[in-house]
Order: structure tokens, then sequence, then C-alpha cells
């Protein structure tokens, strides 16, 4: 009995179709990435787009499997066999823009105006006395070597009960504390200048707050400043701009259209009154809303006739004042 | 172009139920895949399926002419006219219909009212001042108006008393051409 035909189509049948690649698809095993660079057949893509692209994956699955099976394992006893993926071959682009370049601290600009090239100081200094490398500042540092002299020369005008050792520490602390500020300033500086496009500064909102005073005086007139002198360069006043609703909702036609139905509803309700006033003046019929009217007046009139007060105007008002 | 305020689409709206009345709650609650809106355009109300407005969202305003059905403008002073433009809807959903006779057609179709003497048939119970849609014997939509006398007191009126005061016709189409779009 031959059994290779049914053998060749169970085989047939249980294998994923790989499709003929002119370029073989390109496998990254670092970043575990497969890339088909061969081109789209336009045919193909336009007959049927599921299956082919069902077909495109596969062959791309395929061959990223066959790789990761053709890396060298280690056993391990927990997890079984272990690969080690290689270093990424693709050169991914950075995330983050590239950070922008340190603005310049006024000193740096200054240095930059006048030519002055910088030269890095030594955070070590030589100390002639001690024959050793000493701190320039810090602990141990060497600007605080005059506050630690056992014995200061007096030099001439200078007080008797003077500390040369705390007038020393204050002059050190006074230099610490201008250069703190000349960073804070430099700092702001930077921040400024940085954000200059987004953000107002406090001057820029101080000048559009007196302009809008400005203004709101200048129209403060009888003639809403209509026949007022104009400064040179005055700002012009700018009105408030319709808002609309958005063309395309963003929300969708609901909304609109339940807008409309409100809008609807209270359009019907007016036409209903009118109607009704409408449907009054049938012909042949008493009108009931103007028959009672009519009559009401005609009770008013006879009782005002009569002299029996309730009359409306000043007759009834000429009665009261002569009790 | 731009939806239409809440007064805007007050006043087109009071328009158009002097005509349809009830019926204008079907140009609003329509079926979702042939949903229709009202857009304002220099000055003109158009009214337009969903999937047109989203194409014409594309084009810039001074080249836009025109989208969909226009229904009529706003004057300077905020009233809103209805457009002859606007028949095909009314008479779809017209409450009170006015036929007259073929020998009226052209009268009519010249911008002149309709006198009792063109008069085919008229809705019944019509009150006075009502909006309606003026056809011709064939069923044919001519234009519309707003009647002159109540159904009941066109008996006692003479042959060439006015029924029907003539307010928009399809002769427009040849005669305002020009200043039509």
């Amino acid at each position: 009995m031959d059994v290779s035909q049914e053998l060749a189509d169970y085989a047939a049948k249980h294998t994923t179709q790989v499709l003929e690649r002119s370029q073989p698809v390109q496998v990254d095993m670092g970043l575990l990435a497969a890339f088909d660079n061969t081109p789209i057949d336009p045919s193909e893509y336009s007959s049927d787009l599921d299956a082919h692209l069902l077909q495109l994956t596969l062959t791309s699955t395929q061959a990223l499997i066959s790789a990761l099976f053709a890396l060298p394992t280690t056993p391990s006893a927990e997890h079984g066999p272990v690969i080690r993926p290689p270093v990424p071959s693709t050169i991914l682009p950075r995330e983050k823009p590239l950070p922008k370049p340190k603005e310049p601290t006024k000193w740096e600009r200054f240095a930059q105006a006048k030519g002055i090239s910088h030269k890095k100081r030594d955070k070590k200094e030589w100390d002639e006395e001690r024959q050793e490398w000493v701190a320039r500042w810090g602990r141990d540092g060497k600007n605080k070597q005059k506050e630690e002299e056992w014995a200061t020369p007096v030099k001439a005008g200078m007080e008797a009960d003077q500390d040369p050792a705390a007038t020393a520490r204050a002059e050190r602390k006074a230099r610490t504390a201008k250069n703190e500020k000349q960073h804070r300033s430099n700092l702001a500086q930077a921040a400024a200048s940085s954000s200059a496009s987004s953000r107002r500064t406090a001057q820029q909102a101080r000048a559009a707050d007196l302009e809008r005073s400005m203004l709101v005086s200048k129209s403060a007139t009888a003639s809403m400043g209509k026949f007022d002198k104009s400064i040179e360069g005055e700002p012009k006043s700018r009105g408030v701009k319709r808002k609309f609703d958005e063309n395309v909702p963003k929300a969708g036609w609901k909304g609109e259209k339940e807008g409309l139905l409100g809008v609807l509803k209270s359009v019907e309700s007016g036409l209903g009154r009118k109607e009704k006033r409408k449907g009054e003046t049938k012909e042949g019929e008493v009108v009931v809303r103007k028959a009672v009217r009519y009559h009401d007046r005609e009770e008013r009139l006879k009782a005002g006739r009569g002299g029996a007060g309730g009359g409306r105007g000043r007759g009834g008002a000429r009665g009261r004042g002569r009790k | 172009m731009r939806p239409l305020t809440d007064e805007e689409t007050k006043a087109v709206f009071e328009k158009l139920a002097n005509f349809i009345g009830k019926n204008l709650v079907h140009l609003i609650d329509r079926d979702e895949d042939d949903a229709y809106c009202f857009r304002l355009h220099k000055d003109r109300v158009y009214y337009l399926p969903l999937s047109m407005l989203h194409l014409a969202t594309s084009i810039a305003r001074p080249n836009l002419v025109s989208v969909g059905t226009c229904f009529g403008k706003f004057s300077k002073s905020g009233k809103f006219k209805l457009g002859v433009t606007s028949l095909d809807w009314l008479a779809k959903y017209a409450k009170y219909k006015v036929w007259i006779k073929p020998a009226g057609e052209l009268p009519f179709l010249y911008g002149n009212h309709v006198v009792k003497a063109h008069l085919g048939r008229i809705t019944e119970d019509t009150p006075e001042h009502q909006g309606v849609v003026v056809y011709n014997m064939a069923d044919v939509p001519l234009g519309f108006g707003v009647t002159a006398r109540s159904t009941l007191d066109t008996r006692k009126l003479d042959p060439m008393g006015i029924i029907v005061f003539h307010q928009a016709d399809v002769g427009e189409f040849l005669r305002d051409e020009d200043t039509m779009f």
C-alpha cells in the first residue's frame, strides 16, 4: 500500500505557506526583530489583502524563529536551554532631542567679548611652607589660612580690639555670598532666555496691564474716546472675537443634534400657542377669551359710571383725595 | 462655514415650521447613516449630509461657492428668508398644499400671486397667513407662498381675489440666475 500521496497531502495541508523573497529577510537577534526589505507585489496586495499579509507575517516570523533556534544554547537546570542574544545590530534613533547648550554666564559672556581665554584653575595649590599640595577651598582649604594663623601682625591704623581671624572669616563669607548671588542671577538669566517665547516675564505682564488700563481709561469719556487726541504709537484696542461652535464637532453629531432638538422644542411650544390663537377665530363661534374680556370691561365701565368707586384712573384718585 | 447659533437656528426653524409644522423633526432626527446638518456660509443656510460636510471642510472659505441644499439666507438685520432652492425639502414635508390649474401655472411662475380663478384644490382647514407649497395639477411643486385667506373665506371671494401671496417659485431659477448663487 502506497500512502506517500496521503502523506504529501497531509504535509501540504499542515505546513505554513512561506513566500519566496527576492531579498532574504534580515534578522536582528539582539532586538528579536525581522525586517522584510522586499518590495510589495501590487497585484498580490490588491487581490487578497488579508491572505497576503498573513503570508508576509508568516515568512518573517519563520525567519525569526529559525534564527532563534540557530543560536548557541547553554543548558540550565532550572530553565532548560538558555540563549544569550547577541548585541543589537540595528541602530535606533535617539528617543529624546539633544540637550540644549548651556546658557553662558555673565562672566563667560564678558570673557568672550573681551577675548579672555578661560584658564581652568587647579583645585589644589602648592603650599611653600608645608611643602605639599593643599586644597584651594573646602576642608583645610588655603582660603582659611588667614583665620587660622596663631599670630597676625598688626597693621598701622588697625583698631586695638579688632579680631583679625573674625575679620578674615567675614571677608571670606562675603565673597562666598557674592558668588552665590551672581550664580543665582546667572541661573535666572538662563531660564528667562530659554523660555522667553513661551512665558511672559514680569516686565511684559506689567506692560500689558498698563496698556489695558490705558485703553479702558481712554474709552471712559462721554464719546467713548472718539474725539480724544491720539498719542503716537498708541496701542489699538482689540475687541472680543466672536466664538462659534466647531464646524465638525469633535464630540460627534449627537451633541449638535440634541441642541437642534432643544431649539425645535422651544419653537414648537411657541407654534402651539399661535395655532391655538388662530383656531379661536373660526367663523360663527364665540371666542371665549375675547368674550370674557369684553364682559369684564363692560362691567367695569358700568361700575365707574355709577360712582360707586372702583373706577379707573383720575376719577378714583380724586375721590380718595376728598375724604 | 460654521454651525448656526441658537438664535439663528430659531429663526430658520420658525420659518420652516410655518410650512412643514411638526414635520420639521424629520429634518433633524434622522438615521445615523443618513444624518443631515445645517451650516451657515456667507450668510446662507445650507442643509447638507454629514458626509458632504466632512468633504467640504477641506475647501477654503473663499473657494466654497455652495454646499448641499441652500435653504435661504439671513438678511443684514438678522431675519431669515427662505429661498426657492429649499422647495424640494418643503414639498416633501409640506403640511398645507395648494394645487393650481394649468391656466394659472404660467402667471405663478412669472412671480404673480395665485388668484381664486386659478385655484384647483387646497388643503382643508388651511388657516389664514399659513405657509403653503404650490403644486400644479400633476403634483409637481412650483413654489411656495402664504395664504391670504383661510379655506373657509375663499368661498366668498371673487374670482380675481388673491388666495396665496407669492414668495418663491421655480421661475426664479431663470429670472434670478445671476444673483441666486
